[in-house]
């Protein structure tokens, strides 16, 4: 119950910083998705059945206060925490440049992701988005993977911090 | 066959639950766009808890910026005498304070002058977040429900329009911004009164659509709401034509414009909460029906 109150709480702590402090940035394009971090940080460390509710929970948060109707990322993020389960033990992932480039084609990958079920979903066509995938998800993606590493560093503390105070209590 | 059911289960409970959970997120899906009540309650649930942190921390954040904007850089600049800086940062901290003071007062008596000249019934509100997502553009008002704020109502500012309510829950609400792809508002060109459909482009851009070739449309023309999609009130500024393209083949031509309001430092803005027909146009209008209808029965 622990495990899972932990990241939960860090969703809504992450969820409202992305929307308030990082959205305040003066560059929109560099704006990087935190809560994607959080889910790959799930898809290494988590199980799939606990992980998988989770990230199915950070989707969900995002879709809220998004301005998408369908709710794509309640299944964009569940999938993609899967696929992270599928390689976390296929790679190597404790250096700064493995984590990076984890992240950035994790982040990629969601964008295509959302493009298709975009172009699926909206009976309208959506031609103007694809230049978005050049303009503005690369370099979100490319952020958002610099700051990863840092990030799993974070979170890697406060889960170790939190179950060693649990035990001496 | 029970028991042999069981086992396979058993070995592939975790595929099962897999599939169950990425299931449930399409019927999840599904239900959204159907627009199920349950859904509605849930999402407001999850809302309701998660916007007060997001308002406590827009609140942290600018407190902060003004602090280093008018304070900090200063105390930098002014190491060598103690007793001056002391007396500059605090002439600066005051002044800073009369400033914001001033500014709000100015942002605020602006509101209120719109207010007063744009509709009888609207609700001011604060933006407390904006979207998570870079896909999408939406920002999250301190008004609900609870406020009489109702999905598609228009949200406007002093200097156009903002974009109307998405999503509600009993104390906050999204709003859909002009700029974002699902976005669509039917408006004019204010100078020849050409009909078009803005839609959202993304990135701080919105398009015409539909706008016939046969029209003479200029960079720098403003685009008006034409008043016919309900919810926008007639006349409110949309944006300005930056680029106009006649090259392509068809009916219709293509025009860009940047929207009236800056969407990334939007701070307060205007719910409409009823028709934005002034009250004596909508009298008028009543005492029309009631004269026709009187007419028909005799």
């Amino acid at each position: 119950m622990r495990r899972i109150l932990l990241p939960l709480l860090l969703g809504v702590i992450f969820l409202t910083l992305q929307t308030t402090l990082l959205a305040s940035l003066p560059i929109q394009r560099i704006r990087p998705d935190i809560i994607l971090i959080l889910t790959l940080y799930l898809g290494l460390f988590y199980s799939p059945i606990s992980g998988g509710i989770l990230a199915l929970f950070m989707g969900f948060f995002m879709d809220l206060f998004s301005g998408n109707s369908f709710g794509l990322y309640t299944l964009s993020r569940p999938l993609i925490f899967y696929v992270a389960q599928f390689f976390k033990g296929r790679f190597y992932l404790e250096n700064f440049s493995s984590q990076f480039l984890f992240v950035f084609i994790f982040g990629l990958v969601e964008g295509l992701v959302l493009l298709i079920l975009l172009s699926v979903l909206n009976p309208r066509p959506l031609g103007h988005l694809y230049p978005l995938f050049f303009t503005l998800l690369l370099p979100q993606s490319f952020f958002t993977g610099l700051i990863a590493p840092i990030l799993f560093f974070l979170i890697r503390k406060i889960s170790l911090y939190c179950s060693i105070s649990i035990r001496h209590k | 066959m029970r028991i042999r059911g069981l086992f396979l289960f058993r070995r592939y409970s975790l595929p099962t639950f897999i599939i169950v959970l990425l299931l449930s997120t399409l019927i999840l899906m599904s239900l959204r766009v159907k627009q199920r009540k349950g859904v509605e309650f849930f999402d407001a649930l999850l809302m309701e808890f998660c916007a007060p942190f997001q308002r406590g921390s827009t609140f942290v954040i600018k407190t902060i910026q003004g602090v280093f904007h008018e304070y900090l850089f200063l105390v930098h600049l002014q190491k060598e005498n103690v007793m001056l800086r002391q007396k500059v940062a605090d002439l600066q901290k005051e002044s800073h304070q009369l400033k914001e003071m001033a500014l709000a007062n100015e942002r605020l008596q602006k509101l209120l002058q719109f207010r007063e000249k744009i509709a009888p019934s609207v609700v001011a509100a604060e933006v407390v977040g904006q979207d998570p997502s870079s896909w999408f553009k939406s920002v999250t008002i301190d008004k609900g429900e609870r406020d009489k704020v109702t999905k598609g109502m228009a949200v406007i500012s002093p200097e156009g329009v903002v974009g109307q309510i998405l999503k509600i829950a009993p104390h906050y609400s999204t709003v859909l911004l002009i700029t974002d792809y699902n976005s669509a508002i039917d408006s004019i060109v204010q100078r020849t009164r050409a009909k078009a459909i803005v839609e959202g482009k993304g990135e701080n851009r919105c398009q015409l659509k539909y706008l016939l070739r046969t029209e003479e449309v200029m960079v720098g023309d403003i685009v008006v709401t034409s008043g016919l999609s309900g919810n926008f009130p007639k006349g409110l500024m949309v944006g300005e034509v930056r680029k106009v393209d006649k090259k392509g083949h068809g009916v219709f031509q293509y025009a860009e414009l940047v929207p009236s309001v800056d969407l990334t430092r939007l701070e307060e803005v205007l719910v409409i909460t009823q028709s934005s027909l002034p009250v004596q146009e909508e009298k008028e209008k009543k005492a029309k029906k009631t004269s026709l209808k009187t007419e028909r029965k005799r």
